[in-house]
């Protein structure tokens, strides 16, 4: 109850805050054009702590751009989260994975920096989640996946606080908790022990002690629990620890350690946004007489924003554009599924579908098939073997499609691979298409046959079965399907680059030629281990 | 972790064999499907009809007591005008959504329907009988009371004497056991205080927990409780995992549990004595080579009991010099798979299953679904449960004079001390909010 006071009263200081400040306007359109970037208001006490409950809606004027861009960074965040998720990642991998992303998308930086940008950074967090919020609030499945992917973002960026941060943030969150005195944590000790032993045990082995020794003695545990800070709450805030049965429970207050607080205030967090979201959806309607950003949100909430694969065409291989249309085939091994059937129909049929010839001839231009290359290859294949069409009905219908994708015809564009959102958002493919992408479009036996045909089987070393993709596929998660594929056939040349010290760029898959890419990469890094032995 | 090594020593005298305290067993149980106490238990059955019903529900049922139980004050207020009741009858035919304005119209409504019995559901947003009138969206639970059924029918694979509907004094320990096990946990741990017992009038016993903060659980956090509290996975079939040290709440169970192994299991359960069950436990034992020597060796010696066959796996575990696995760890695992409360984790979670009415008549044994007092005294259901055939020949309208009145007065004792607890705590959430919108 108090809680909810206290954010009301919070709104009302907000609005006339906002009255106040009569001249809002003019700092917006200022600084829109690029006049002053320092006139508008940037005093840290909005932000006081680097990791935020978005608990106050944001009350500034932003540019209609800064609207779109901020959403779309903060979009990418989630989705790499959703997808790394949905690939049964453990906490650990996804922090390294997630880190050098939320650096470059939406950094939250130490306060040793000159206070300005820290404000800049803490008001696109804050922004953008509220925008995300209005895109993601019009269905149950939406905030669903909303909720899920902001904890755990919560979560991740609550591990890097240090520990100094974490604490002030945790006192200034309203939770009716209470310290555990010295004399109740000593009449208990045998119960706390007991409940957070494994617990205990789990952080001491990551410690550096534990990497020489390599064990874990009782006596560390107990001096650890010695130490360890306990606060007591009402059990209901802690519904995780106690179904697991990793909390103390003694007359309807749960005992939790300070180590496992997070599990707390998460749970705390995702109610919270869950609550909001449902307030948000109501007052939604209301946007609607703004045309200018209904279309964005639209845009936003369909999910298929992903993550922008930045190549650099052509510079694939040695020496770049090396690839000879003869050797287009002998390279379907290091191609995404999606490509790998529009090859295998193309070969068998001699024919594609336009909207498949589009898919897999720009890709093709990606790995490095030039435009003579790119004319050989194609005319081959639509002109050689039986039923094939002759070579001047090729010339005559098909060969401008493939040289205006090259930009030789037309209006001379010189168009880029499409990426998953582009496959994703084009027609669905009927019975004579092969365009499109076979997590979403195939039939589940088909796309089974396919897979055992790459070469997955039901073990594959423990790596995930067949028929975690087709739950993948089933669930709507097609990247995700599409990486763990990958992972799980490039498994060895993965952990050969890991074992020389080599990246492994081990983000989602958005974009066909990522997949053949990082494909390649690996693959030349054996060959290197191959020569050498 | 000193004390838990202790412990395994002070306990591995239980744990052990059992023929040093106590009489060869075998001699004195006869696994056969008829006890004495079931042959009790059938004479009394009665199949009440549906004058009976209609004369006990005018007479007999304490209207008023459920009433106030339900409604948490004597006025008439939200928490029992928007409840949901369901209503069942002979036909079969189950009637849900029924509400009522008033303690009168809740007992008018039922002498005149009659139903067989009528269950207890959620409080909602609007009056359950207008639910049409809303939208869907709106027919959201609002508050229940923490409810918990616990049957012996999910106890058939451990038990021997009866089976099915059938139960005698024997099995009725393992409810006993149920609910010391399940009381403790949910007034120590989750400090609950208004908790009551009630027989379902056959073969197990339901607890309504009534405290505020019960009833306010949404269904996650009713989720959190059962698992909490389901140490054997009952539903999700996972292998019950029991990380050492045990959490109190399993070490304390287990300390009640431990002492009844021997008597209720192996002596008077008998599991494992024939043949087609004895596999079970040789397969229970985490190793192969003595799973297969165990088999082997019960086969050519058939018959054996239960106390002679958990005595060979402790013999063959030594004679073979097992390695993989301590035999104490699997004892203990063993005293938890036969012993630990077997819980409905689905009536507990969702906040809108339905329950059926203290007092209420068992519509198949005529027996009174009578509440009781665990503290006071273990509950019987061939001694303590009135029948609705004995309660018409004690008296013809007083339940002041018929067996009926333990249980009533249990009851309004209960509530009573409900609704005095309930007004004060209501008193002060009311001025806290008074308090909160004076800041305004």
């Amino acid at each position: 109850m108090f809680r909810k006071v206290k954010r009301r009263t919070d709104g009302r200081k907000n609005f006339e805050d906002e009255s106040l400040q009569d001249d809002h306007h003019h700092n917006h359109v200022e600084r829109s054009l690029g006049k002053s970037s320092n006139g508008f208001n940037d005093d840290l006490s909005i932000y006081p702590h680097r990791l935020s409950f978005y608990q106050m809606p944001p009350f500034e004027e932003i540019t209609v751009e800064e609207f779109e861009t901020w959403a779309i960074d903060r979009l990418k965040v989630l989705l790499e989260i959703e997808s790394n998720m949905s690939r049964g990642k453990s906490f650990r991998e996804m922090e390294s994975v997630l880190k050098p992303l939320l650096a470059k998308l939406l950094p939250l930086n130490v306060p040793s920096r000159e206070s300005s940008s820290l404000y800049l950074e803490r008001k696109k967090d804050h922004y953008s989640h509220f925008i995300l919020r209005l895109a993601f609030c019009r269905s149950e499945e939406l905030r669903g996946r909303f909720i899920k992917a902001e904890t755990m973002l919560f979560r991740l960026r609550f591990n890097m606080l240090s520990l100094k941060e974490q604490r002030d943030f945790v006192s200034s969150i309203d939770l009716p908790w209470e310290t555990v005195t010295d004399s109740e944590k000593e009449m208990f000790h045998s119960k706390l022990l007991a409940c957070s032993y494994s617990a205990i045990k789990g952080i001491l082995v990551q410690t550096v002690e534990y990497q020489k020794t390599k064990r874990v003695t009782d006596a560390q545990v107990a001096s650890f629990l010695e130490a360890e800070k306990f606060y007591k709450i009402p059990f209901e805030f802690v519904p995780e620890l106690i179904s697991t049965r990793q909390s103390f429970l003694h007359k309807g207050y749960a005992y939790v350690a300070q180590f496992q607080q997070l599990s707390l205030i998460a749970t705390e967090f995702s109610k919270h946004l869950s609550e909001q979201l449902n307030i948000t959806m109501r007052a939604l309607p209301t946007l609607d007489e703004d045309d200018r950003l209904i279309p964005v949100l639209n845009n936003l909430s369909k999910g298929y924003v992903s993550i922008d694969y930045q190549q650099e065409f052509g510079s694939n291989g040695d020496g770049g554009e090396g690839l000879k249309a003869e050797m287009v085939p002998s390279t379907m091994k290091d191609m995404p599924l999606c490509m790998n059937s529009l090859m295998t129909n193309l070969m068998t049929d001699h024919h594609l579908k336009y909207t498949g010839r589009q898919q897999l001839s720009l890709f093709l231009k990606g790995i490095g098939l030039n435009a003579e290359e790119s004319m050989r290859f194609w005319q081959f294949q639509f002109t050689s073997g039986p039923g094939s069409m002759n070579v001047e009905k090729f010339n005559k219908e098909y060969k401008y499609t493939f040289r205006h994708n090259y930009g030789l015809e037309g209006g001379r564009i010189n168009y880029k691979p499409w990426d998953c959102r582009t496959i994703l958002s084009k027609a669905r493919p009927t019975k004579q298409d092969s365009h499109g992408c076979p997590y979403r479009d195939m039939h589940r036996d088909e796309l089974s046959f396919k897979l055992t045909k790459m070469g997955l089987n039901d073990d594959n070393g423990g790596r995930g079965k067949i028929g975690d993709i087709l739950a993948l596929s089933e669930k709507g998660e097609y990247q995700a399907a599409c990486t763990k594929v990958f992972e799980i056939l490039n498994k060895d040349k993965m952990d050969y680059a890991l074992k020389t010290g080599l990246n492994v760029d081990e983000s989602s898959i958005v974009h066909p030629n990522q997949y053949y890419d990082r494909a390649t990469y690996l693959e030349k890094n054996m060959k290197k281990k191959e020569e050498k032995a | 972790m000193p004390s838990l090594s202790e412990s395994i020593k002070e306990n591995s005298s239980a744990l052990g064999t059992p023929s040093e305290t106590s009489p060869e067993p075998s001699s004195q149980i006869n696994p056969s499907m008829t006890s004495p106490a079931e042959v009790v238990g059938e004479t009394k059955f009665y199949k009440p009809s549906t004058a009976d019903m209609s004369h006990y529900y005018d007479n007999f049922l304490p209207f008023k007591s459920i009433f106030q139980w339900l409604n948490h004050s004597p006025a008439p207020q939200k928490d029992f005008t928007m409840r949901e009741f369901a209503f069942e009858y002979k036909s079969g035919a189950y009637h849900r959504y029924n509400s009522f304005s008033s303690a009168s119209e809740f007992k008018s409504t039922i002498i005149k329907a009659v139903p067989t019995r009528f269950e207890i559901g959620a409080v909602y947003p609007v009056q359950p009988k207008l639910r049409k009138t809303v939208s869907k969206a709106m027919m959201k639970p609002l508050m229940k009371e923490f409810v918990l059924d616990i049957d012996l029918t999910d106890y058939d694979d451990v038990r021997t004497c009866c089976s099915g509907t059938a139960i005698c004094h024997k099995c009725w320990k393992f409810i006993t056991l149920a609910i010391k096990i399940v009381d403790l946990a949910l007034r120590e741990d989750f400090g609950f205080s208004h908790m009551i017992w009630v027989f379902s009038g056959r073969r197990g016993v339901h607890c309504w927990v009534s405290d505020y903060r019960a009833r306010i659980l949404d269904e996650q956090k009713r989720r959190s409780i059962v698992e909490y509290l389901d140490v054997l996975s009952v539903k999700s079939k996972k292998n019950m995992n029991l990380r050492k040290p045990y959490h109190p709440h399993v070490e304390r169970s287990f300390d009640i549990l431990r002492d009844q192994f021997i008597d209720v299991i192996i002596r008077e359960q008998d599991p494992w004595r024939l043949d087609d069950r004895c596999d079970d436990l040789a397969r229970s034992v985490p190793d192969y080579k003595l799973t297969s020597a165990l088999i082997r060796y019960w086969k050519e010696n058939p018959n054996r009991s239960s106390a002679d066959k958990w005595r060979d796996v402790d013999t063959m575990y030594n004679s073979l010099k097992v390695k993989t696995f301590d035999i104490q760890d699997w004892k203990r695992e063993m005293i938890f798979k036969t012993m630990y409360p077997r819980l409905d984790v689905e009536v507990s979670r969702q906040m809108n299953h339905l329950l059926k009415s203290p007092f209420c008549i068992h519509p198949g044994t005529g027996n009174v679904c009578v509440p009781f007092d665990p503290s006071v005294k273990e509950f019987d259901p061939f001694q303590d449960a009135p029948n609705l055939k004995k309660v018409f020949e004690e008296d013809e309208s007083d339940w002041e004079k018929t067996s009926l009145k333990p249980g009533i007065d249990l009851f309004n004792r209960f509530v009573a001390d409900l609704m005095q607890d309930e007004i004060r705590a209501k008193r002060s959430r009311d001025s806290d909010d008074k308090e909160n919108s004076l800041e305004f």
